[in-house]
Formats: structure tokens, sequence, C-alpha cells
């Protein structure tokens, strides 16, 4: 069954859509103001549609942000929808970004190599908040096995990041499967 | 020559970016500070938080990288390295993606890339704090980090800053 078919959008508006989610949302949080956005101040997908576009953008490789603009300026406005919502993403992060990094990195402030380092303590601290709570939510003896390997493998035997997904995908894919009544 | 280096690192990078960006850290470390040497791991870590300081997704800490290799010109290459060859491919999977409606491979995929990418978060975390937690101080502050994020819904770029402005008196 085919979800209904989307509205058509206009390019400015998926440029407003979009690039008003990545000027604000700081500190994260960007995938509810993209919803908001998309289903509720436009109508352009339904809930159960963008559902379906959020889990495709979280299988495939990217950003889950700029994958969700590419898939939905897509459907609604075509190759050049999908550019647009992608640009729209994508910029206005990017140039905050370096204009705060022009200001932080070139800086010869004394206080600002301080400044520095505690930003970066705080980012690693969130980072590893945020991995618990993903590891809480699958407890059990099969996930946990895959995630030590994974990390062993990376971090004491330096395994690159391509050899990675190709010995462990199909691992997973293996134990993970759904189980049969035939045992 | 380094130009066409940074490109081809982050395109390998964004192709292999399954996961939503922060599984590629262990990698970009890699990449970036000990194959090439083109910033210190502390500088990594700094980048991140940066990235997670300005609004958009957190991978375009890649501009800063970029910039710290070859300037402006750098960014610009850098980003669209690591956004653009994920996107392409987005953008193709979403044609057949209705094909694939109810085909258990599908969901089965979902399902078995979950705890791979969960691992390689985890790497991720001890790389980004091999670069950040150098003293009691910073250990500190990421110890507070942690038990704040896993316990108030705050935001983080607020967290981030007020981090900086207790490091700006405390750690120079």
């Amino acid at each position: 069954m085919e979800s209904p078919e989307p509205k058509h959008a206009s390019l400015a508006g998926l440029a407003i859509a979009f690039g008003r989610v990545s000027a604000t949302a700081f500190g994260g949080g960007q995938m509810p103001a993209i919803r908001r956005e998309v289903v509720r101040r436009n109508g352009w997908l339904d809930d159960e549609a963008f559902l379906e576009v959020l889990a495709l953008a979280q299988l495939l490789p990217g950003s889950n942000p700029s994958n969700v603009a590419v898939l939905v300026g897509s459907r609604v406005a075509g190759l050049p929808g999908a550019t647009v919502a992608f640009f729209a993403t994508m910029l206005p992060g990017f140039a905050i970004l370096m204009i705060l990094g022009a200001f932080a990195l070139d800086s010869h402030l004394p206080w600002m190599g301080g400044a520095l380092r505690g930003c970066a303590a705080m980012a690693v601290g969130l980072t590893l908040a945020n991995t618990i709570e993903l590891t809480v939510k699958r407890i059990n003896v099969v996930d946990i096995a895959i995630v030590l390997s994974v990390v062993i493998f990376v971090l004491v035997l330096h395994a690159s990041l391509a050899l990675t997904l190709a010995i462990f995908i199909p691992v997973a894919l293996v134990l993970t499967r759904p189980k049969t009544n035939a045992e | 020559m380094t130009l066409g280096r940074l490109a081809l690192v982050f395109t390998i990078l964004s192709l292999l970016g399954f996961g939503g960006g922060n599984a590629i850290i262990p990698q970009m470390h890699a990449d970036v500070v000990d194959q090439y040497h083109w910033i210190t791991s502390a500088e990594f870590t700094r980048f991140f938080a940066l990235g997670k300081l300005a609004p958009g997704p957190t991978t375009t800490m890649a501009a800063l990288v970029g910039y710290a290799v070859s300037g402006l010109t750098g960014a610009i290459v850098a980003t669209i390295a690591v956004f653009v060859p994920a996107a392409v491919v987005v953008y193709t999977a979403g044609h057949w993606w209705g094909k694939l409606r109810g085909n258990p491979w599908r969901e089965r995929f979902a399902r078995a890339i979950k705890p791979v990418v969960l691992g390689l978060l985890w790497a991720g975390v001890v790389t980004l704090a091999r670069g950040a937690t150098d003293a009691p101080i910073t250990i500190g502050i990421a110890v507070v980090a942690t038990i704040v994020m896993l316990r108030t819904d705050w935001n983080q770029a607020i967290l981030v800053l007020a981090a900086g402005a207790f490091g700006a008196f405390v750690l120079h």
C-alpha cells in the first residue's frame, strides 16, 4: 500500500523550512524540529510517511538531518527539491561553525584555550551519556557481545571502519536473525 | 595534492557513515590525526565540541579539519566531501525504497547494524576522551556532563557554552 501522494512544495518553501531548522536548532534536537516543519507547519508529509523517511535516513550512510532533507525534498519537489533542502540543511550550520572556528581557533586570547578545553570535556560527557542511553536499551547477550567485539576490533586491533563493517554486519545479520520454529 | 587527499578521506567517511554520523569518529581520528597529522588529538575533540555548539549536524566538524589543512577552500572541500556522496546514495535509494516495503531483509539489516554502530559509538567516546580528559578538572567536567545529561533534558549547546565559560576561568 502506498502512502497518500505527497503535497507539492515550492523550492523557496523547502529552503525556508530546512534553513530555519539548521540555523536555529542549537544543541541537538534537530529531528523534532524538522518533523514540526515538514508535518505540522507545511503538511508536506503525514506522520506515517515521515517515520518511513526517517527509518530510511537512519539505515543509510550520512547524518540523519541531511538524509531526511534529501528524502523529503525529493518526494515533494524532485531532484531540485532534494538539492535545495540538502543545502539549506548544511549551509547555515557550516557558516556558523566557520565563524565560531575563526573566532575560537585563531584567537590568541589566553582564556580561549581554557574555554575550548572546557567545551571539549563537556562534549565528551554528552556523547558518553548519549551512548550509555543507547546501550541500556539493548541489554542482551548477543548485542553486548557484538558491541564489545567491535570496540576491541577498532581500539585494540586498530581495524579500519571499512573492514569493521565488512566483518561485523554479516556476523550481526546471522546472530540477530529472527528465530524460526525449526530448532 | 593535500586537497585531493582531504576530499578522498572525507568521501570514504561519507560513504561508510552508517548510523547517523558519530560512528565515523574513530576512523576520522585515525585518518586526520594518526595517519596524516593534519591536527592533534586535542584539536580533534575541540572541533567536535564546536560542531556540537553550532546548529546543524555534528559531522560539519569536517569543515574545521579542512580549514586547518588549507583555509576556507579546505573547509568547503571537506564539507562537500563528507556530505554530498552520502546524499547521492540516499537520493538514489529513496527511489527504490518503496519497492522494498515489507521485504524482511530491510528489517533484518536495520536490526543488525544497531549493535555494530553502537560498538563504533563506544570506540568514538574513548577516542574523543583521549584528546580531552587530560587533567582532573577536565575529567570532572566530563563526569558531571554525563550525569547531568542522563538526568535532565537541558540543551546541549548551553551545557557546552557553560563548560567553556568555566574553562575560561579555571583552565588557562
